[in-house]
């Protein structure tokens, strides 16, 4: 059943609060990991064979009454619930002993899978509007867990997100109103075929507007950025690795491509505007992460450049850029999410994010500086690494459009985003010992397992990638590649 | 008919305005509550009833309740009003009106005439039940995300006073 992807995060988090009143930790822990391990295993079986027989359209039925509620499970949406629930499950096995400080278990974990719940309604509709509720549903869940410290930075963050989103909702409801106006439906098989005439073209224009505001805004694009770099750092670590891994990349990036690839139609207009916003994202990204002291804020900034990576090969558009932008959504949710839980660890020991005040930590902290260095290296693009190939792939796909000035940007961006790593390694981990970290001691279990265990998946993706992308990346490809015939085809009911 | 219709409008944007600018919580509130109205006319008047009725009712009348409700368990009696509004409201104001125009001027003359057939208005219901089910299932996943962050933001709070 395609609607348990929605469902069982949902009905989880109505009890998770409940069941905290029976036991504070463990069974909230252990549901909710549980739950997120049982949704990935259904996704790499259940959600395969689905798509691979060509069935993933469905409409439910309530007393043999036809529901309007149509579900679309192809290759595209199969990859993204598959990326979804692997970095959730890392991120609960780290949340174990991670919140453990925080208090009420329950209504964090609750949080937690209405986002997940919310991300996964997001990418199996196949219309505007019910694209639009899912993603107010995992924003509004994502304010409450960036702010879920209370202290005043965490607020005053989460208030800044939320004004920042409210406008790009504003803008994404615009382009929604305008399309309905036109059409009078807001399924993507609709939209596409009254589209594809052409006739409509000053319409199309200003939608595209409002929806490269709109979503370019959650997915922090330059220079509709401003927003991240507060409210990334500023959350719990297990949350600034979903909203940086995950969030900015399903509310952001896929209703980007889901919409101006197989609604609208990529046409060279919307490419060049997409591949210059992936462009400047990537270097003032980059350039702005250079400058940072602290931590998590230096991953921020990181984030908004490697998500300029995926932009720039969705907007070249060929087959290989593609493969290439979809394989990066995948290994920088990865890497950036275990990145963001070892800041975490490192925040956890010493009380600090500023890499001024650390220094030779990698002495007392082992395993957390190990699956750092891994995290740096594959977000940086260094091979064997699962980040290499994607980036490799981008590049090659952007030779191949001929975008010959954007490929060298993109490999002089992965030089510097070498360089910052290198800092974060160098000024954290590396050196002698400072006094004050003397009595520092490695994260606890849960916290250890939840980072080797991501940290020996981008290995094993680097090392077999082959499997990854034709098990996964393909067929999420040959969905783009179609455009609007995929839409008019599958999407319409 | 026409001048209601622009009364509602400029009453929606005022009370709007005025929501934003004014520091006091409980008259804000209050400012939210004369725009809610208004938009609720609109909606009348653009023969959305269904919305009409739900923005009295939950936005104008629900919402403003709990909101002055709240407001009056933590207001201070201490609180300055800010002159910042009365300054700054007039010059937004006008500022709004002409981007709006202008803006509107445009864009209207380009827009094609809407390229389906009205339907004739159904039931709430049928509405509900039929077109925008799936919808349902993500605004309960809202009033969730809702109340689950009330209470994530209200929990320390209450065990440290």
């Amino acid at each position: 059943m395609v609607s348990l992807f929605i469902l069982i995060p949902f009905v989880l988090a109505a009890f998770l609060p409940l069941i905290e009143k029976i036991s504070k930790r463990f069974l909230p822990d252990l549901l909710t990991n549980l739950g997120i391990l049982f949704l990935l295993i259904y996704t790499m079986t259940y959600g395969q064979q689905i798509v691979a027989l060509e069935r993933g359209i469905r409409q439910l039925q309530w007393f043999n009454e036809q529901l309007n509620i149509t579900f679309a499970l192809d290759g595209f949406s199969l990859f993204m619930l598959f990326a979804i629930y692997l970095v959730s499950f890392g991120v609960t096995l780290f949340s174990i002993d991670y919140m453990e400080h925080y208090g009420n278990k329950g209504i964090f974990y609750a949080l937690f899978m209405i986002m997940v719940g919310g991300m996964s309604g997001l990418v199996l509709a196949t219309d505007l509007f019910t694209i639009y509720v899912f993603l107010e549903v995992s924003a509004i869940s994502s304010y409450g867990l960036v702010a879920y410290g209370l202290k005043h930075d965490e607020l005053e963050a989460s208030f800044k997100y939320l004004m920042l989103s409210a406008v790009a909702t504003a803008f994404l409801l615009l382009g929604i109103m305008f399309i309905f106006g036109i059409n009078g439906s807001l399924k993507l098989g609709d939209i596409a075929d009254r589209f594809a005439s052409g006739e409509y073209r000053f319409v199309i224009g200003i939608c595209t507007g409002f929806f490269i505001f709109g979503f370019g805004l959650k997915a922090a694009l330059v220079p509709f950025h401003s927003w991240l770099p507060d409210a990334h750092p500023s959350a719990p670590a297990p949350i600034s690795a979903m909203l940086s891994g995950l969030l900015i990349k399903v509310s952001g990036v896929y209703a980007l491509a889901r919409v101006f690839l197989n609604v609208f139609g990529l046409n060279p207009a919307i490419s060049t505007v997409l591949m210059y916003l992936g462009l400047i994202s990537i270097l003032v990204g980059a350039i702005l992460a250079l400058g940072q002291n602290d931590i998590k804020r230096m991953l921020a900034y990181s984030s908004i450049s490697q998500v300029g990576y995926i932009i720039l090969g969705f907007g070249a558009g060929t087959n290989l850029a593609i493969m290439g932008a979809l394989f990066h959504i995948l290994n920088h949710a990865l890497a950036k999410g275990l990145l963001f839980l070892n800041s975490g660890s490192v925040e956890h020991s010493t009380g600090t994010r500023d890499l001024d005040k650390m220094g030779g930590l990698g002495k007392r902290m082992p395993i957390t500086a190990a699956t750092t260095v891994v995290g740096s290296l594959s977000v940086a693009g260094v091979p064997p690494l699962n980040g290499f190939w994607s980036k490799l792939f981008i590049i090659i796909g952007l030779l191949q459009a001929k975008a010959y000035g954007f490929a060298f940007a993109a490999i002089l961006a992965s030089i510097i985003t070498l360089w910052y790593y290198i800092i974060i390694q160098r000024r954290a981990f590396f050196g002698k010992l400072k006094e004050n970290w003397k009595d520092v001691k490695e994260v606890p279990f849960w916290m250890a397992v939840s980072t080797i265990f991501i940290a020996l998946i981008c290995i094993i993706i680097g090392i077999g990638f082959p499997v990854v992308i034709s098990n996964w990346i393909e067929p999420a490809t040959k969905v783009l590649e179609q455009g609007i015939n995929f839409a008019m085809r599958w999407l319409r009911l | 008919m026409q001048i209601l219709y622009l009364i509602s409008i400029l009453g929606l944007v005022v009370f709007s305005i005025l929501a934003i600018l004014i520091k006091d919580l409980l008259k804000a509130a209050l400012s939210l509550m004369g725009a809610s109205v208004f938009l609720a006319i609109i909606f009348f008047f653009m023969k959305a009833y269904y919305a009409g009725v739900f923005e009295i009712s939950v936005v104008a009348g629900l919402i403003t309740v709990l909101f002055v409700s709240t407001i009056g368990l933590i207001r201070s009696d201490d609180f300055k009003e800010s002159k910042m509004p009365t300054i700054i409201f007039p010059l937004f104001f006008i500022w709004f009106i002409i981007i709006d125009i202008l803006i509107l001027s445009a864009l209207v003359s380009k827009f094609p005439l809407p390229g389906f057939k009205v339907p004739e208005p159904n039931t709430f219901g049928e509405v509900f039940w039929h077109n925008r089910t799936f919808d349902l299932v993500g605004q309960i996943g809202i009033i969730f995300a809702g109340v689950f962050s009330v209470l994530a933001l209200f929990r320390k709070r209450d065990k440290n006073g």
